[in-house]
């Protein structure tokens, strides 16, 4: 499998699809114990749910380098979601640097429902300089 | 939630949520999320690196801070949330973490608070910002 420190600026993950199933959306709360899901009247799922099962649909596609460091998250939550609901993610490298043996990286990922955007995101990861070397 | 909505003025602070970092919960997230990295989850190579031990997963702690969102703002958190953090230093296991908020500004129609996370020791392991329509 690719790793993201193969992965060069502009490069594009094809969009994976992916379901938000219940006994997923479960499993998920109960990692983080999320107490507030009950204010969602509507029945949906935390929207870091849909944030966190994008991007593992995405780490299907290119792993993680082991020493990756999460050093910055953006998010836009544009439309709540319920479980069972099928979703699809696509991402892009939009940035690429290098700064004391580092490496800087910015993916920018898009989630939506039936081609309607539920969520938007970038990540800022960093890993090692030798990590981009050896992939 | 609506007597919540009406009560969000500039400086109100959002309701905090603190959690208690344990490393079955971080192995726990690292299962549902899918992110399997050794830092998270594997003590003997998590120890030869610059944290000298595992670390919670980032997205993790913002799950924390997305509690803290939602209970603050419910349905409009994930209808029009809009969050801006970095991660500004490791979440241990042991670690207890509180997630705060205040309401920096109401102004048409959006609301926007300054988020942070800190540990018991009140070191800020994320900080940034937060957006919601309303």
């Amino acid at each position: 499998m690719t790793t993201l420190a193969a992965l060069e600026k502009g490069h594009e993950l094809p969009p994976a699809s992916f379901d938000l199933s219940e006994e997923w959306v479960d499993a998920y709360i109960a990692s983080v114990e999320d107490e507030a899901i009950g204010v969602l009247d509507g029945g949906f799922v935390p929207p870091m749910a849909v944030a966190a099962l994008a991007i593992r649909a995405l780490l299907d596609q290119a792993s993680l380098p082991p020493a990756t460091l999460h050093a910055g998250q953006e998010l836009a939550f544009t439309a709540p979601v319920r479980p069972g609901e099928a979703l699809t993610v696509a991402a892009r490298i939009a940035s690429r640097g290098e700064r004391a043996g580092w490496i800087l990286m910015g993916v920018e990922l898009g989630v939506a429902r039936d081609g309607a955007a539920v969520m938007t995101g970038r990540a800022t990861l960093s890993f090692p300089v030798a990590e981009g070397e050896a992939a | 939630m609506t007597q919540q909505r009406t009560s969000l003025a500039v400086g109100a602070a959002l309701p905090t949520v603190t959690k208690t970092i344990t490393q079955e919960k971080i192995n726990a997230y690292a299962l549902a999320g899918g992110d399997g990295n050794p830092l998270h989850i594997d003590p003997a190579f998590a120890a030869n690196t610059q944290f000298g031990g595992t670390i919670a997963h980032g997205m993790l702690v913002l799950a924390y801070v997305s509690e803290m969102l939602t209970a603050a703002f419910g349905e409009d958190w994930p209808a029009s949330g809009r969050l801006k953090v970095r991660f500004r230093a490791p979440t241990r296991p042991g670690d207890t973490l509180t997630s705060s908020g205040t309401v920096t500004s109401v102004d048409g129609g959006k609301t926007r608070c300054t988020i942070e996370c800190r540990n018991e020791g009140g070191e800020v392991l994320v900080s940034g910002e937060a957006e919601v329509s309303r």
